[in-house]
């Protein structure tokens, strides 16, 4: 059996498709985004209808173009899909050769009609072709749970046989909803608040604490290598690295050692939301979730944030470890994130962080320095990098 | 005819200009210890982790499965004698009587050495290891099974899938294949493999360069100890030039596959052709052997016949390049009953001519006259 050929992909609008009058700007964002995801392959043309994006390969790989849309947020699924004549011979033929593409047991013809002045009824089309399958294989009909479903859409001057769905991540395209800045460590889960933030439309930029040299450099490229992961459901990101060693050795000079990393948390926020400012960002993101560690709390993250006028999301907050680590595999940043380097995290690991931090307590350490200079020494020496995923890298010639 | 012809592509093969390029610039930019850890060293140990994503990629493996090593011997005796090393209870390994040397020796060794039982196993009159054979051989105690994929003498193929399928429901046992002549030359499929060995000088790579797929899980003893190099099983600073470098090589060889498959056979065809003409030759290698390899017998001591050729600026084998000092004759054509000493290997490449096949013909044909004894 020949290798099946597909002459186009049939995209689905996810959640978008209930958006009344916004719906334009939803398809226009999703376009753009699946353009940009592929504009390595410039033979791609684009159609744009009520129900849906069709892409016509012409030529181009399927499966290359199959791994960009699975990473595409707007999206309900997608399917290849082989152009046949309106013609029930061809029809037929194309829908025998997907039915033959896996070892399915059972199957099941969904027909629709767009043009109604075709010759056969949807229901006539669906027993023509499952006779024809049933005829020439093995598979059996299940109207329940089949296996195999084949659509087949018969349009004025064309008909299509479309494979199996491909079920695509959901959400809104993203920058349909204003910009987020994610605060990244370089563990397991500000990825994964990256890419759940990412879901619901949000455009995300990085905010990166590195405290060089007691972090090294690996540990940097870490961070900007999950950066550069998760920036391909966006096309590219953008990182802000701010250099914190000097904040972080003044905190850890006045303030008790179990009040440290509720300083340096509020220390963290405050350039957070300076640096929002600054960009014109709505909103802060990170991967806390609650009860995880002393500094995420009920009553540390009060504490915390309330340096912050800004709007706080915090997608994982009700995850467990288990599902944060199942979605960071999934996603493709696990790996990546256990690599063993130090963050700046777990440079000054106090032993007996306090869980139940007092405001007053922790304003009265902060009192004790000037901390206000070295905010602004941080902000002025962010080192700002964009990564654009699908870049050709400039790569010697090696492999 | 001025330039010398050259048949003898089991034995090695010529390097892709490609991979020599790529080679000399690497090992003036990354000659740093891929260990290091400033940054120059890293982009070393990235540039030879890449490569390993790579060919696990190529091979449909982990990237912690590709354990690179000096070529396929080295392979071969670190799949062997690491995982009998690392055995306490099993004591028994089967094995062909045809392996490589490297291969076949490494097992003597823990047979003479280490007390383990061997079953030797006889190839069918077409060259080929009956997966039945193996089925029968295992025992409650069998630690490891290893049977080459091509043979390299005399090309024979041997169904590795099959025999994989039978020891995988055989629990305890391992299934190591030496893939030395088949990477390159015909579709792999690692599925149920436990360690495959590769080299990469006879796919136009460099010499002292390979590697050992072996599953992540198996545990093997290691033969060099040392540092971290290798998840621990290869001590020793990194080749690391060469290892990257083999990524392209495998690349190549995959990618040529196919397409010089089919100039070969055609070669191959043609000669046999040829050779069917002439009275004094006898075809060892079996019909359904690979399509780069023929094994033939004339009325010729291999030796003469060699020299013969070798005056002629023709360039042929007599067995295993390997063995090729040793006076004892061939231990895999004994194997399928050639015992005749006047055995001569031809094997090709893409780009052989028909040419030179003709003058290979014309050669032998007078060799035969001038030298032949009934």
């Amino acid at each position: 059996m020949d290798e099946i050929k597909y002459d186009y992909i049939v995209c689905r609008y996810g959640e978008l498709s209930t958006k009344g009058k916004n719906r334009k700007d939803f398809i226009a964002c999703l376009l753009s985004n699946v353009k940009k995801s592929l504009k390595n392959y410039p033979e791609l043309e684009y159609v744009k209808s009520h129900d849906g994006l069709f892409i016509h390969l012409n030529g181009v790989d399927y499966d290359e173009v199959a791994a960009h849309l699975k990473k595409t947020f707007g999206m309900s699924y997608f399917a290849g899909a082989i152009r046949c004549e309106r013609d029930m011979d061809d029809i037929k033929a194309k829908a025998l050769m997907i039915s033959q593409k896996n070892s399915y047991k059972t199957f099941k013809v969904v027909a629709r009609r767009n043009d109604k002045t075709f010759p056969k009824t949807s229901d006539e089309i669906n027993r023509d072709v499952a006779t024809h399958i049933l005829r020439n294989s093995e598979l059996k009909v299940d109207v329940h749970n089949p296996d195999l479903k084949v659509y087949i859409t018969v349009k004025t001057d064309c008909a299509y046989v479309m494979d199996e769905k491909v079920i695509a991540p959901g959400g809104y395209p993203v920058g349909i909803n204003h910009k987020a800045l994610l605060m990244m460590s370089g563990g397991i889960d500000s990825p994964v608040a990256a890419y759940l933030t990412m879901k619901r439309g949000l455009k995300v930029e990085c905010i990166h604490f590195a405290s060089m040299p007691y972090t090294s450099k690996q540990a940097l490229d870490k961070v900007l290598e999950l950066a550069r992961i998760v920036s391909e459901y966006q096309n590219d990101i953008i990182v802000h690295i701010v250099p914190f060693t000097d904040l972080q050795l003044a905190i850890y000079e006045h303030a008790d050692e179990s009040y440290a990393i509720t300083v340096m948390r509020r220390m963290m926020y405050r350039i957070a939301s300076r640096l929002c400012d600054k960009r014109k960002i709505g909103v802060i993101t990170n991967g806390e979730s609650v009860g995880q560690v002393a500094s995420q709390t009920i009553e540390s993250m009060n504490v915390i944030s309330k340096v912050s006028d800004h709007l706080i999301l915090r997608p994982l907050c009700s995850m467990d470890k288990i599902e944060i680590i199942d979605l960071a595999r999934k996603i493709g940043t696990y790996e990546t994130s256990i690599l063993p380097y130090e963050d700046c995290c777990t440079i000054f690991d106090p032993k007996n962080p306090v869980t139940k931090p007092k405001l007053d307590k922790t304003e009265y350490f902060e009192s004790k320095f000037d901390y206000e200079t070295l905010i602004n020494e941080c902000i002025e020496n962010i080192e700002t990098v964009k990564i654009v995923f699908n870049d050709a890298k400039e790569e010697e010639d090696i492999f | 005819m001025s330039n010398k012809i050259y048949l003898d592509h089991v034995s090695t093969t010529k390097p892709h200009k490609e991979v020599l390029d790529t080679y000399t610039k690497l090992l003036e930019k990354y000659y740093y210890n891929s260990d290091a850890l400033y940054d120059d060293g890293v982009a070393v140990y990235r540039l030879q982790e890449e490569a390993r994503a790579k060919i696990a990629n190529m091979l449909n493996v982990r990237s912690d499965e590709i354990i690179f090593t000096s070529g396929a011997s080295e392979a071969n005796s670190m799949a062997i004698k690491g995982i009998c090393l690392n055995s306490k209870e099993r004591k028994h390994i089967i094995t062909s009587i045809y392996e490589h040397s490297s291969v076949y020796n490494a097992i003597r060794q823990m047979e003479d050495k280490l007390g383990f039982e061997v079953t030797y196993l006889y190839p069918d009159d077409q060259g080929v290891i009956k997966p039945e054979k193996v089925k029968e051989a295992l025992r409650s105690d069998t630690l490891l099974v290893s049977i080459m994929h091509v043979n390299n003498e005399i090309g024979s193929i041997n169904d590795v899938e099959s025999i994989a399928e039978i020891v995988k429901k055989h629990s305890g046992t391992y299934f190591h294949v030496d893939m030395t002549q088949s990477l390159g030359k015909i579709a792999i499929n690692l599925d149920n493999i436990d360690m495959a060995s590769f080299s990469a000088h006879k796919i136009h790579g460099l010499k002292g360069s390979g590697f050992l797929y072996k599953r992540n899980y198996i545990e093997i003893a290691p033969l060099i100890s040392g540092g971290q190099q290798e998840f621990k099983i290869r001590g020793g600073t990194s080749n690391a030039c060469t290892n990257i470098v083999l990524a392209k090589t495998v690349r190549m060889a995959l990618d040529e596959m196919v397409s010089s498959a089919k100039k070969i056979k055609e070669l191959k065809d043609y000669c046999l052709e040829e050779l069917a003409k002439i009275d004094e030759v006898t075809i060892n290698s079996p019909k359904n052997a690979i399509y780069n390899i023929i094994n033939i017998s004339t009325n010729v001591k291999s030796e003469v016949m060699m020299n013969a050729f070798n005056l002629k600026g023709i360039m042929v084998s007599s067995k295993s390049t390997c063995g090729s000092r040793e006076n004892e004759p061939s231990r895999v054509l004994l194997s399928i009953g050639v015992d005749d000493n006047n055995a001569i290997r031809i094997s090709f490449d893409n780009t052989n001519t028909i040419q030179e096949i003709d003058e290979f013909i014309k050669i032998l044909k007078g060799n035969i006259k001038k030298y032949g004894r009934d």
